[in-house]
């Protein structure tokens, strides 16, 4: 199995403009929390699943959540619209989302990310105030913990 | 952002292990993420290591 920033770096090297959210996001902040997947947001438009498309090509990408496992390199056909994409790929799971709850789409999540080199690319996270506030927004018992400990870590890097 | 003594306190009570939290903050993003697929590898050997151990152990519960 590859790791999950495998994923990452063929996404930069494809082109995609994304930001990381989700438990990874947290991971990048700091989090001891271990996530079985990477979650990123993105516009899902035929440009970026044309992006997507090449950067998986050779992962074996298929909706997780389709009865039948569909290909992710065959569906959505064109002119099919998706809010987000569920994949499942031999590097792992990947949820591409169209927008995240308590914060927005993509270009509201970008206006407040941050930008963290990882192995050679910059990467855009989602911010920590914003990783909070979509984690409150979610409102899941795990959720609100994992709220918890990123409220503390803000609190750590206040110098606490 | 709300009072950092009342979240540190809140992570304390929730037991969240905030020794953990300074241990990561003192690594670069790259070190973190590569402790955590560390810590996945061996979340999914476990997982995959459990689920054999299911499989193998039904038979003789359901002799039981």
């Amino acid at each position: 199995m590859k790791s999950l920033h495998v994923l990452l770096q063929r996404f930069a090297d494809a082109g995609l403009e994304f930001v990381v959210v989700g438990g990874f996001a947290g991971v990048l902040h700091g989090s001891a929390y271990v996530t079985e997947d990477l979650d990123i947001c993105a516009v899902i438009s035929p440009e970026n699943i044309a992006k997507l498309r090449t950067a998986l090509v050779d992962l074996n990408p298929v909706h997780r959540m389709t009865h039948n496992k569909l290909s992710f390199l065959e569906h959505p056909s064109p002119g099919e619209k998706l809010a987000n994409v569920y994949l499942e790929t031999e590097a792992g799971i990947v949820d591409i989302l169209g927008s995240v709850l308590g914060i927005g789409g993509y270009r509201e999540l970008a206006r407040n990310a941050i930008e963290v080199p990882l192995f050679g690319h910059p990467c855009r996270v989602i911010s920590l105030e914003d990783l909070i506030k979509a984690k409150e927004a979610m409102g899941r018992e795990k959720d609100l913990l994992t709220a918890k400990e990123l409220r503390a870590i803000a609190a750590k890097r206040q110098g606490k | 952002m709300d009072n950092p003594d009342q979240a540190i306190e809140e992570a304390r009570r929730a037991g969240i292990d905030l020794a953990l939290l300074d241990s990561n903050l003192a690594l670069s993003p790259e070190q973190r993420v590569l402790r955590h697929e560390s810590a996945r590898e061996l979340m999914l050997a476990l997982k995959e290591a459990g689920a054999a151990y299911e499989k193998s152990a039904r038979p003789v519960a359901a002799v039981r």
